[in-house]
């Protein structure tokens, strides 16, 4: 029986493998690499609509006592990174659909929105210095000089693309090629360069690194490599050291690997992606590194949840214990069974520096027992008044979270 | 009695919400009747080959598609100007008008049963079925494949593969990599043949 049961399996790959060969399957594409097969699995539909205030899902937000969350703004489809100008307004990149958002205030307290850039490859990485917005979209940097002077009739952008040189969406595959942009403390600018697939070898000078350049594209700098896909940073407010969330590989099993929050303490540290994630092997492209070789996480934070934005809070508004202590998106998962994620966490920091805890800290957007979720948390900002904005992809909803004892 | 007061209350909060006045497919169909009849044709099946049938193609896969030809993302000139002036509500109603109107075959030529064996195969290799389901029915931002024009698909296949299709992501670039013209007709000619 089990003999036959062998012969029949043997035949089928044999048929199968033939049958492959007849139709000249090309490389599995760099996203899937890894997929059992059978699963069906798929990335979440995104929302490219707006969706009516009545529909925000904002009363199923819940947060610790005396914390309040409402609708900061809405109406804006697929709103993600967040950066600030001098004059208040608030601008919100995004992926698919293109565009970049400004949020300004009106007298009364509502919120005005505007679309000041569209027609855009994967705009998501914003970042303000001094009058001018920088929008990284995949390899294009784009510099609005004075935006918030003239948010009605935007100015055609400088455009320096060439200086910064970023890989191409050709050359990453159309793999991991969005942006993430922080500016540091010593005024250079921040970003991610992902990996060019899901899993691969890859040339590790290119691809899953995090580098600073000047404002002006020159000067780069590699801030970290073996980091697969970051799509959140910031700099300590004391420290100075620079803090990244990081996105795990598919394919991978619901359990393995964590997505991980990494320390940064001095450029160039290698954090040992493909050979290790999370401290543990690869179990495909290991090649007999040992972990030992490479900076471990400062946190791991949950398998396949894409932690994404982070910020430190730096506000006054909030209580004590979150001075200074780290808050982080994790936009939830989809290459997974049962979904985790769709929430804010806190990491609170010791003495040390160290991740002591994390703690839930905005949750009940993700629907456990119909395996569902409302909204997508994507970015973090905190605002001069000390209030913490929250980026929702899914409803393109801007959230605001104050405190009041 | 209370509970069926206040079931009719929900649904009737339900039908008159801002996303269910959106979603109103007889909205959508006096859209589709001034602009989009011309080409798809009046019932959502297109009589030229090369434009795609949208006849109970999936809701999301119709939204998202019509917010990239209005953003400029998706390039295709006749789309551009037709989804130009389209609000978000316009879009989501012609959405939902097009979802819910039958799926039928469209005018082909008979079977070659060689050629479909070999675009069955090519599927399985690139493993189609996997996200378009394996009766490649679709779901939601995933189209539909079948009761579709073998001309239409097969030129989707080609810019997929040549990266002249945008779509939200890259992942069906990545799918189609490197497929040879023959194999491209022969899965256009599979799926076009498949009820």
């Amino acid at each position: 029986m089990k003999k036959r049961l062998f012969a029949t399996l043997a035949a089928t790959v044999l048929a199968a493998s033939a049958l492959a060969q007849q139709a000249a399957p090309a490389p599995v594409p760099g996203w899937a690499v890894g997929r059992p097969a059978g699963s069906t699995l798929a990335p979440h539909a995104p929302k490219l609509t707006a969706t009516p205030l009545a529909d925000v899902p904002v009363g199923a937000i819940r947060v610790p006592p005396g914390f309040k969350v409402e609708v900061y703004a809405h109406g804006m489809p697929g709103a993600r990174m967040m950066a600030e100008g001098p004059k208040g307004t608030v601008f919100a990149g995004s992926r698919a659909i293109g565009r970049v958002y400004a949020i300004t205030r009106n007298a009364d307290g509502s919120t005005r929105t505007r679309v000041v850039a569209q027609g855009l490859p994967q705009p998501n990485g914003l970042v303000m210095i001094g009058d001018s917005l920088y929008v990284l979209a995949v390899n294009r940097v784009l510099r609005y000089d004075n935006i918030e002077a003239n948010l009605d009739n935007v100015p055609t952008p400088v455009d320096l693309t060439a200086a910064f040189a970023l890989p191409t969406e050709a050359e990453h595959g159309g793999n991991h090629h969005w942006k993430f942009a922080s500016l540091g403390p010593d005024g250079r600018i921040y970003t991610n360069v992902g990996v060019n697939c899901n899993v691969c070898d890859f040339d590790r000078d290119k691809f899953a690194l995090l580098v600073s350049f000047n404002p002006d594209g020159s000067g780069r700098r590699v801030e970290a490599r073996g980091v697969r896909n970051s799509v959140g940073m910031a700099h300590h407010p004391v420290t100075r050291e620079l803090w990244a969330t990081n996105n795990g590989r598919d394919w991978a099993g619901n359990e393995w690997p964590h997505d991980t929050l990494h320390r940064v303490r001095a450029s160039g540290e290698d954090h040992g992606f493909p050979y290790c994630t999370g401290n543990t092997p690869d179990p495909q492209f290991n090649k007999g590194r040992s972990c030992g070789d490479f900076v471990a996480p400062a946190a791991l934070l949950g398998p396949h949840v894409a932690a994404l934005g982070m910020r430190f809070y730096t506000g006054s508004m909030f209580p004590a214990e979150y001075r200074n202590q780290l808050i982080m998106a994790r936009r939830g998962s989809w290459n997974r069974e049962r979904l985790t994620g769709f929430d804010l966490v806190v990491a609170h920091l010791d003495a040390q520096g160290n991740v002591a805890r994390l703690e839930e800290f905005m949750t009940g957007l993700r629907d456990d027992a119909n395996q569902r979720f409302l909204d997508r948390p994507v970015d973090v900002h905190v605002m001069r008044d000390g209030s913490l904005l929250v980026a929702g992809e899914q409803m393109g909803a801007i959230y605001r979270i104050t405190y009041a004892r | 009695m209370k509970r069926a007061a206040l079931a009719a209350a929900l649904l009737w909060a339900a039908a008159f919400s801002p996303a269910a006045q959106a979603r109103d497919p007889a909205r959508g169909a006096a859209i589709a009747a001034q602009r989009c009849a011309a080409c798809h044709g009046a019932d959502g099946r297109s009589i030229a080959a090369e434009i795609p049938m949208l006849a109970g193609q999936q809701r999301e896969f119709v939204t998202l598609q019509l917010i990239l030809f209005r953003e400029g993302i998706r390039p295709v000139p006749a789309m551009q100007a037709a989804a130009d002036k389209l609000s978000d509500e316009d879009v989501e109603a012609l959405a939902a008008h097009y979802a819910g109107l039958p799926a039928r075959a469209a005018e082909r030529a008979p079977r070659d049963a060689a050629l479909a064996a070999r675009g069955q195969a090519v599927s399985a290799a690139r493993n189609c079925g996997v996200c378009h389901l394996p009766d490649y029915a679709g779901r939601a931002q995933v189209p539909r494949l079948t009761r579709q024009h073998e001309a239409f698909l097969a030129r989707t296949l080609a810019e997929y593969r040549d990266g002249r299709r945008v779509g939200i992501d890259t992942q069906m670039n990545g799918a189609v990599q490197g497929l040879a013209d023959a194999d491209i007709a022969a899965l256009a000619h599979h799926l076009a043949h498949r009820d």
